[in-house]
């Protein structure tokens, strides 16, 4: 009986808190289309190029036509000048010069070996790796036919010719996001982040309140009650509140975004135990502390870029300095973001994150203590 | 903006931020030490030593060469030797290594024989940047190590002549070079973005909860008074002056302090962040009036400042963003801040070519004017009701 009506209470309590509704909900929808639309082109395609064509012979043309041909590279204008071409680039905001050597043609035809510059704007990675990667491509396919030409011409068949212009061939295979597509590479990661701060805030959302409204004299339901009870209750609503919304991400919106969703749904469940448990034990903690509802919510959206950079899918972990990376180890969403990254949309096998699962097994383990104690704290407090 | 304020309200304003350890804390130690976090997740500048693993079916002095080749690359470190291919993509899959070289069998023996074999590389994809630095270092020394043996090719069997043997083994050299980040330090571009858009959340966040500090001490009509833009202004100012002196520190450090390279003029930037602070007080302090509860305007405010980085386009390129992203770029005074930074510390460009972003944030005195009408309506609704 006293349960039930722990229970009644409980839910009262969060489906009457607005903000925390609104952080919860609200929040959880509103970023699953938000975060996704910058990126909704998903590969930056025909940057605009300026060329320097200081040969001007027939071949310099036919190089200027294939590099404006691939998909990456939009030539769009002609300079005279390299000075004359930056200019124009900054002006005009352009992405990159490609400049074409004085005697290209003659010197090839030497056998002389000239030098092709690319200059790409390098502030913008992404824009400066897609401009490259067009003109080194048309350049590449440009210096094969040369080479191709001359071995035909020194009397090799086609076929061998065209096999034997490098001793040993290499073949790239991009796994796993093969176009290298920015929502398939930000999205995953970023909604695991989404999921593990929107629940720590309305964790720490309703300890803040139920902090706000001792202070000011307001019995409590909860007072008096058994810590491990509340403990209970608490983490089976937002629990359930949880797979819920993560079935929604993982589900549906992943598809919405044609994400790939490689993990079976057994899986998935089994990682989204421990990590949902260690992070309501995290968040309930930490609202024990929280004097009022609003330093949740700001504690956790300042801790957001320190995780998203930290957890290793932007910026190599061997490259973050150990202090560091040995702190940021105590937050739910760093291993969870790893292991739901490589279970979903890298095709790992269980076993394979079984060190990740322990880790946030751990986690859960260390913070269901913590949370224990500070609520048996809490609900001994005298008003 | 000062003549509006009396030195006897901005003194309180002081007081009451130095009462509240919370909002103390925001204006103080709590930026400069998220900005420091942020700066040492970077601070290698440069990924060195990506694990990859090798799958070496030759086992011929050629793919020792190769794998010895391949760990010699700085970005590059050999981790782990694998027996089959299917080992290797798993590990792969596993998240063990970034990069898998595969080296075929015979390799030695068929490229001896003219047959041209072929090196398979895998990359992880999934980590686009990362995968996008194992792919071109693959590359790179791929193709110094076959240059070396066609050279060597090449002056055995055609022409004597080293420049001419390496000049038919490379017809046409490529010379890449990175414009305005010489280094190519992705690293120290991404953090010089990053800082900025944490001081747009921590200045939007600030601006929130010191007005509702107010709600709490003493009702918002009350406080508002007779006088609500003069309320307003003594609030907020105090707030400005911090940021900005959060924002010149942060700008001083990276580029004095660090010395990390910068061609424009420092002034100028230091203008704009001053533009930009009241930009953001004029965003936080509408989201406020617009619900004047604190946890909802900050869930608000926090919905609107958490993603600006992703927005800003300095990850993914804004030209190429599609036009609600576009839309609501514009609404995040960092966005326009951000442009006019990189404008002047890589490329050094006239201040004029910045004019379009000065006016944008400009613009943004549209949201202080609403928030002050609001302002007036919360101070003259309940007394009528009265």
């Amino acid at each position: 009986m006293k349960l039930r009506e722990l229970v009644r209470y409980e839910l009262r309590a969060v489906f009457t808190n607005h903000a925390l509704l609104l952080t919860v909900f609200g929040g959880v929808l509103f970023y699953s289309f938000l975060y996704p639309l910058p990126y909704a082109k998903q590969l930056p395609r025909e940057q605009t190029v300026v060329v320097v064509d200081l040969d001007g012979s027939g071949l310099s043309r036919h190089l200027i036509r294939m590099v404006d041909a691939t998909p990456q590279v939009d030539i769009i204008s002609q300079a005279y000048s390299l000075a004359q071409a930056k200019e124009e680039m900054i002006q005009n905001k352009l992405a990159g010069i490609l400049v074409i050597p004085n005697h290209f043609y003659r010197d090839l035809l030497q056998g002389k070996s000239p030098t092709l510059s690319y200059a790409g704007d390098a502030s913008y990675f992404l824009v400066y790796g897609t401009v490259l990667e067009g003109m080194v491509m048309a350049g590449k396919t440009l210096a094969a036919e040369v080479t191709v030409t001359r071995l035909l011409m020194s009397g090799q068949a086609m076929e061998l010719a065209k096999q034997q212009y490098n001793a040993i061939g290499i073949g790239l295979h991009a796994l796993f996001n093969e176009a290298g597509a920015y929502v398939n590479y930000v999205i995953p990661a970023v909604f695991v982040l989404i999921l593990h701060q929107t629940l720590i805030m309305g964790t720490g959302i309703l300890g803040g309140t139920d902090n706000e409204q001792l202070k000011s004299g307001t019995k409590l339901y909860w007072q008096n009650r058994s810590a491990s009870t509340l403990l209970l209750v608490r983490t089976a609503i937002f629990f359930t509140i949880y797979v819920v919304l993560s079935l929604y991400y993982f589900g549906p919106a992943f598809q919405f975004y044609d994400i790939p969703r490689l993990a079976t749904i057994g899986n998935l469940l089994l990682l989204m135990i421990p990590f949902l448990l260690s992070t309501i034990f995290l968040g309930i903690s930490l609202g024990t502390v929280f004097p009022r509802r609003e330093i949740a919510t700001l504690i956790v959206l300042l801790s957001s870029m320190p995780i998203v950079f930290g957890s290793g899918f932007v910026w190599p972990e061997s490259a973050i300095p150990l202090p560091i990376l040995n702190v940021l180890q105590l937050i739910p969403a760093i291993p969870a973001i790893k292991a739901f990254v490589l279970l979903n949309q890298n095709g790992a096998e269980l076993s394979q994150i079984i060190p990740l699962v322990t880790h946030l097994s751990l986690l859960a383990l260390f913070y269901g203590l913590a949370a224990y104690m500070l609520l048996r704290w809490k609900v001994r407090q005298k008003i | 903006m000062s003549s509006t304020t009396s030195p006897t309200k901005q003194f309180s304003e002081w007081q009451h931020l130095i009462g509240d350890p919370w909002l103390l804390s925001l204006v103080s130690w709590l930026p400069p030490l998220c900005f420091l976090i942020i700066y040492l997740i970077f601070s290698q500048g440069l990924a060195r030593d990506l694990s990859i693993g090798i799958v070496d079916l030759d086992q011929s002095r050629l793919s020792r060469a190769m794998t010895r080749y391949y760990d010699a690359s700085p970005t590059l470190a050999v981790k782990e030797s694998y027996p089959s291919l299917q080992e290797g993509i798993a590990a792969l899959r596993g998240g063990a290594i970034y990069g898998l070289i595969l080296f075929p069998k015979d390799m030695e023996k068929d490229m001896i024989r003219g047959r041209v074999p072929e090196v398979e590389a895998f990359y992880n994809n999934q980590f686009l940047l990362i995968g996008k630095l194992v792919k071109s270092s693959v590359l790179g020394v791929h193709t110094t190590f076959v240059a070396q043996i066609d050279t060597v090719k090449n002056l055995s069997t055609k022409s004597p002549v080293v420049g001419q043997a390496m000049a038919a083994a490379v017809p046409i050299s490529s010379q890449m070079k990175p414009l305005f980040n010489q280094n190519n330090n992705y690293a120290q571009f991404l953090a010089s973005a990053i800082i900025p858009a944490l001081w747009q959340i921590f200045i939007v966040m600030t601006t929130v909860l010191c007005i509702a500090a107010e709600l709490r001490r003493e009702g918002l009509a009350s406080w508002l008074g007779l006088r609500p833009v003069r309320a307003l202004f003594s609030k907020l100012v105090p707030y400005t002056l911090l940021f900005w002196l959060h924002g010149i520190s942060y700008l001083l450090t990276m580029f004095i302090y660090l010395g990390w390279p910068m061609h424009g003029n420092l002034g100028y930037l230091i203008f704009c962040q001053l533009l930009t602070v009241c930009a953001c007080q004029s965003v936080g302090a509408l989201l406020f009036f617009l619900s004047k509860d604190p946890a909802r305007s900050l869930g608000i405010a926090a919905a609107y400042a958490a993603p600006g980085l992703a927005f800003m386009g300095v990850t993914f390129p804004a030209t190429d963003m599609t036009l609600p992203a576009r839309m609501w770029r514009n609404l995040l005074p960092v966005s326009h801040y951000i442009d006019v930074q990189i404008a002047q510390v890589n490329y050094g460009a006239p201040l004029s070519l910045s004019q379009p972003q000065l006016q944008n944030l400009a613009l943004f005195i549209l949201p202080a004017l609403i928030t002050l009408l609001l302002a007036y309506k919360t101070v003259h609704t309940p007394r009528r009701v009265t």
